[in-house]
């Protein structure tokens, strides 16, 4: 009896053992967690629509800066000096169509009179419609110089903190070269890398719990979008477009990690979020299940 | 509730933490077992050693609520 007593008490042992390792594997393996997670926020580049010198400047690496707030200048003499010439052109422009419309008019009443031909009258119609097209291109061409004029002056998109500011007083800018970028005020969020094995447990408004590697109390959000695709490694074209597919095992292969969109709830100012930063995030576990 | 363990920069698994957890209890299991001397009163010593110790830390992974 005794015997087998022993026997009994072991084998429970064993099979509470395998239940016990069953149930820490699923817990590893297939709840919707990550390691994997980094904190986000909205960058905005700052870039002049217009070239030339930056005559001022601003603002400060890091500053707080409100939306609308001037951030630099780039010297406008050349600007100012166009718009003065588009003004010029616009009276000249308006001059013309004048002049044109008092022909035309003079011609029409000739006209009655028989004292013209139709094709004299229709050739003045011509130029005045001419002269008014001229006097329309010349107005756009000044609110073109005008907004060129306006865009040395480059304010703030939103409001934010500036970041990478390498930019100096003095500095001859591009065009459309990006010179530094803003974080947008209150736009942290989360993106965690789940393995695509995970991604059936993860739905829309999932709860999240978010976990600094900084440490610090958990952050709460909940789940906004799973990543409709992720580019793939595997396959590239080369020069003559034939794609060029990496050889692969078939016994071992790793999972995807699919992005997942997380939207934080508000949290306390003490708190520092910078983007970038390491993230744990745990989700909820679907309800019913 | 421990979600991980930061040692010098590096964030590591806190398995790092319950798998000693788990062996030093399963070690005192087997002393009190050998001071009691109930050794021979289980059948495959090293089974029931082996499935203490699993047990022990999906415990410790239960209590400690932490991945």
């Amino acid at each position: 009896m005794t015997k087998y007593l022993r026997i009994i008490f072991t084998i429970v042992i064993v099979i509470t053992a395998i239940f016990a390792g069953r149930w820490v594997w699923n817990d590893y393996m297939h709840t919707p967690w990550t390691r994997d997670g980094r904190i986000r926020a909205d960058i905005i580049t700052v870039a002049a629509d217009v070239s030339g010198w930056v005559t001022t400047l601003n603002v400060k690496d890091g500053q707080t800066v409100k939306k609308g707030e001037l951030l630099f200048s780039v010297d406008n003499e050349r600007y100012k000096a166009a718009l003065e010439e588009s003004k010029a052109n616009t009276g000249s422009a308006l001059s013309s169509w004048e002049l044109a419309k008092h022909k035309y008019n003079r011609r029409l009443a000739l006209n009655k009179q028989s004292a013209i031909s139709e094709e004299d009258l229709e050739l003045t119609r011509i130029n005045k419609d001419i002269s008014k097209a001229n006097y329309d291109l010349a107005k756009t061409e000044q609110a073109i110089a005008q907004l060129n004029l306006d865009r040395t002056d480059v304010v703030a998109p939103v409001a934010g903190q500036v970041i990478n500011l390498n930019l100096r007083q003095g500095n001859y800018i591009g065009q459309g070269a990006s010179v530094f970028a803003i974080v947008r005020s209150d736009s942290f969020y989360v993106t965690g890398y789940f393995e695509e094995t995970k991604i059936p447990l993860i739905y829309p408004n999932q709860e999240a719990k978010i976990s600094l590697l900084s440490g610090g109390k958990q952050l709460t959000g909940h789940v906004t979008n799973v990543g409709k695709a992720i580019a793939n490694t595997n396959t590239e074209s080369n020069s003559q477009l034939l794609p060029q597919v990496q050889q692969t095992f078939n016994w071992v292969r790793l999972s995807q990690r699919i992005p997942v969109d997380i939207k934080l709830e508000p949290f306390s100012e003490d708190v520092q979020l910078s983007a970038g930063m390491t993230a744990t995030i745990h989700l909820a576990e679907q309800s019913g299940e | 509730m421990l979600q991980a363990v930061v040692l010098g920069g590096m964030e590591f698994s806190p398995l790092v933490v319950y798998i000693p957890i788990a062996f030093m209890l399963s070690a005192l299991t087997r002393v009190i077992l050998h001071r009691l001397d109930w050794h021979d009163k289980i059948w495959k010593v090293a089974w029931f050693e082996i499935s203490i110790f699993i047990c022990y830390l999906a415990l410790t992974v239960y209590l400690l609520n932490g991945r």
